[in-house]
């Protein structure tokens, strides 16, 4: 038993000493309140690491960090999971930094946490998905939901026409900006396109292709006369499209979702993907460290305002909605042109 | 109240394995405070306080279960559907006391399902947790549909984020429970009955220890104690969802192996798991203070499980082969086998 006990010693002095050395060079840095060194150390939080959106909103916001000299920690759950992000808020606040602006996974799961980090007189806001208005005092939006909303029904409807069934393929299920999405792409269908029908409930993938690929095959089986799809969270039109390809339904099937051009080049090309609508996550991870500055400045937001690398943000009348701008249709013909 | 407390703790006595672990802690929680930011803010100190509860919570079921040699693969989900039958409850506008009854119910009602299973038929606790384990979650889905239920009463949130004096409420439940843990194991027949099945299922049989019975208080403590989690975790969460505390199975066993019980069976205590759980917790914390990134947690956490496991299992080795010569060498010096 001894032995073991020294192994272990041994073992985790080690690994302490290496973890130290990995983080504290770079944690140490930016370490206690970015106000010793006179800039601000603003948190950004995804909904999860690892997955090619939320990359390049980093590289976006990373690029703002340097633009505008403050210090930007990227950080988040590996799962969208909401209880592994209310982790990752609780030691942000005990890092004490400036603002946290986070992309809530479920955001009355993250409730509790951000009016602790409110307490703590951290600056909270959200980013592309809203969390409960009564903590946030910036709801960073990459375009108008409502909109964006009716958008993807409008392209779905051009390519399948107004009557058929069709299914949704959605991220997490409680992920607030998809579901709103969702809904307003239903009410939009009920209200003018009521021929067309929707096979079942949304069908979540929490955001893994993967799954998205797996589902598709499964509602493909269970509705043989599906002539659509609706793709939310950018991994799902990807899986929907793979399905598509594989089964050999390019014309058959319209295929409508939110996704990254690049990653969705293969698919547009031979039409397993029809249309992908997005904006570009870099430019909304920079949006967002440039508005946190603002804040912590003590600047309000001003509707038209001009944000450089952004351009012409809109802010609705609660003086804290901020709409980036609007979406952008990646098609066969133009999805080169843009790098993300 | 302080002298009753100081002697207390002074009549807690270690084993060399605990000092070793106590001083693995100890040198850890030094060399944070001294190089990962605010380590020692309140901030986070409280933060580490309220994380660790659920987690050392499953740890403790987990222990008392991988001391009779099982182990309960379900228990992380059944936390999770014992937190949705507090949620949905605590939605239909149910008292709290009474949604809490709601959460204890479906969380022993999957717990006997165990329990009269593993005890009642010769299956081994890994196959049958495995199958309770992904019914449990199959049940949790088709209810909520892989969303979560959300919209609790604010009385609610006060025992995941209420405090008395410095301690967060979770971390005082935590304790006591702790504290009940080991009266039971070393104070009671059934605590008893725990170690001796875990070191002989047969002798303890023929010994007279109602095995059946114990084991179905084993199971039964296991899923209390998921229920316990469910109870801090979705008052944390302000929401139960079928995943919330998934990663805490492989976490826990990593946790309770590290606090020096056998999982093999028959030896744990829970001191050893307290102060196991305790590192996992101040080692996850200061690798967020850090900055690492959060795939890196992950391998280092993953690598401590492997490491310990290996570990456990060559000193089982070596003390195997040990008392395999012991034995050798009085056969041969009381001179060979009769006749």
């Amino acid at each position: 038993m001894k032995r073991k006990g020294m192994v272990l010693f041994i073992l985790s002095l080690a690994l302490a000493l290496v973890a130290s050395a990995c983080g504290g060079g770079s944690g140490g840095k930016g370490g206690g309140s970015g106000s010793s060194d006179g800039s601000y150390t603003i948190a950004v939080v995804p909904k999860l690491v690892g997955i090619p959106y939320f990359n390049a909103s980093e590289t976006g916001a990373k690029k703002a960090g340097e633009d505008l000299g403050v210090e930007v920690i990227y950080t988040g759950p590996t799962e969208p999971d909401a209880a592994q992000q209310v982790k990752v808020i609780e030691d942000l606040i005990s890092k004490k930094v400036d603002a946290i602006a986070v992309a809530p996974n479920d955001p009355a799961a993250l409730t509790p946490v951000l009016k602790k980090a409110k307490d703590a007189g951290i600056l909270v806001m959200d980013w592309d998905t809203p969390a409960d208005q009564s903590v946030v005092e910036l709801s960073v939006h990459q375009i108008d939901d409502q909109q964006f909303g009716e958008h993807l029904v409008d392209k779905l409807v051009e390519l399948m026409g107004d009557s058929g069934e069709f299914a949704i393929v959605t991220g997490g299920l409680s992920a607030n900006n998809l579901n709103t999405w969702i809904d307003y792409g239903l009410k939009h269908i009920e209200a003018n396109y009521p021929g067309l029908k929707l096979v079942t409930e949304r069908v979540p993938s929490d955001e893994k292709q993967q799954v998205a690929y797996q589902k598709t095959l499964d509602l493909l089986k269970a509705y043989p006369n599906l002539k659509g799809f609706l793709g939310y969270s950018t991994p799902a039109p990807l899986g929907i499209a793979q399905a598509i390809q594989e089964k050999g339904l390019q014309d058959q099937i319209a295929v409508v979702g939110t996704a990254l051009p690049t990653d969705s080049g293969p698919y547009l090309e031979d039409g397993s993907l029809d249309v992908a609508a997005l904006w570009d996550p870099g430019k909304l991870g920079y949006l967002t460290v440039y508005l946190a500055k603002h804040a912590l400045e003590g600047n309000k937001v001003e509707n038209g305002m001009d944000v450089p690398n952004v351009g012409k943000i809109e802010v609705k009348s609660d003086g804290k909605t901020v709409i980036m701008g609007p979406p952008t249709d990646f098609l066969k013909d133009n999805y080169k042109n843009y790098d993300f | 109240m302080k002298p009753i407390v100081l002697k207390s703790l002074a009549a807690i006595k270690l084993t060399g394995y605990e000092k070793i672990l106590l001083g693995v802690f100890a040198c850890l929680f030094a060399l944070f405070s001294l190089t990962a930011p605010n380590f020692l803010s309140s901030v986070n100190l409280q933060s580490m306080m309220v994380q660790m509860p659920e987690f050392g919570l499953i740890a403790l079921g987990l222990m008392v279960v991988v001391m009779t040699a099982g182990i309960d693969l379900s228990v992380t989900y059944l936390a999770a559907l014992s937190g949705i039958a507090i949620a949905w409850a605590l939605v239909q506008g149910w008292p709290v006391p009474l949604a809490l009854a709601a959460g204890a119910g479906a969380a022993l009602l999957c717990g006997s399902f165990n329990a009269l299973l593993i005890a009642g038929t010769g299956v081994s606790p890994i196959v049958l947790t495995l199958g309770s384990m992904i019914l449990f979650e199959g049940i949790a889905l088709r209810l909520t549909k892989g969303g979560s239920i959300s919209g609790f009463p604010e009385s609610y949130y006060l025992i995941g984020g209420g405090h008395i004096g410095p301690i967060p409420v979770p971390m005082l439940i935590f304790a006591v429970v702790a504290v009940l843990t080991a009266v039971l194991l070393n104070r009671t027949a059934w605590g008893r009955g725990v170690f001796m099945i875990g070191s002989n299922p047969t002798a303890s049989k023929f010994s007279g220890i109602p095995v059946r019975s114990v084991l179905i208080r084993v199971y039964l403590f296991s899923a209390f104690m998921a229920f316990l989690a469910a109870i801090i975790m979705t008052s944390r969460y302000n929401s139960a969802k079928v995943d919330y505390g998934s990663s805490y199975l492989m976490q826990g066993l990593a946790a309770v192996v590290l606090g020096g019980t056998s999982i093999t069976g028959g030896s744990g205590t829970v001191k050893g798991t307290v102060i196991g759980v305790a590192i996992f917790q101040i080692l996850s914390s200061a690798l967020n203070l850090y900055s690492i990134s959060p795939h890196i947690v992950n391998v280092l956490m993953g690598g401590i499980l492997i490491a310990v496991l290996l570990v456990d299992y060559l000193v089982k080795m070596r003390q195997r082969a040990a008392r395999l010569r012991k034995a050798k060498g009085s056969q041969a010096s009381s001179g060979g086998n009769a006749g």
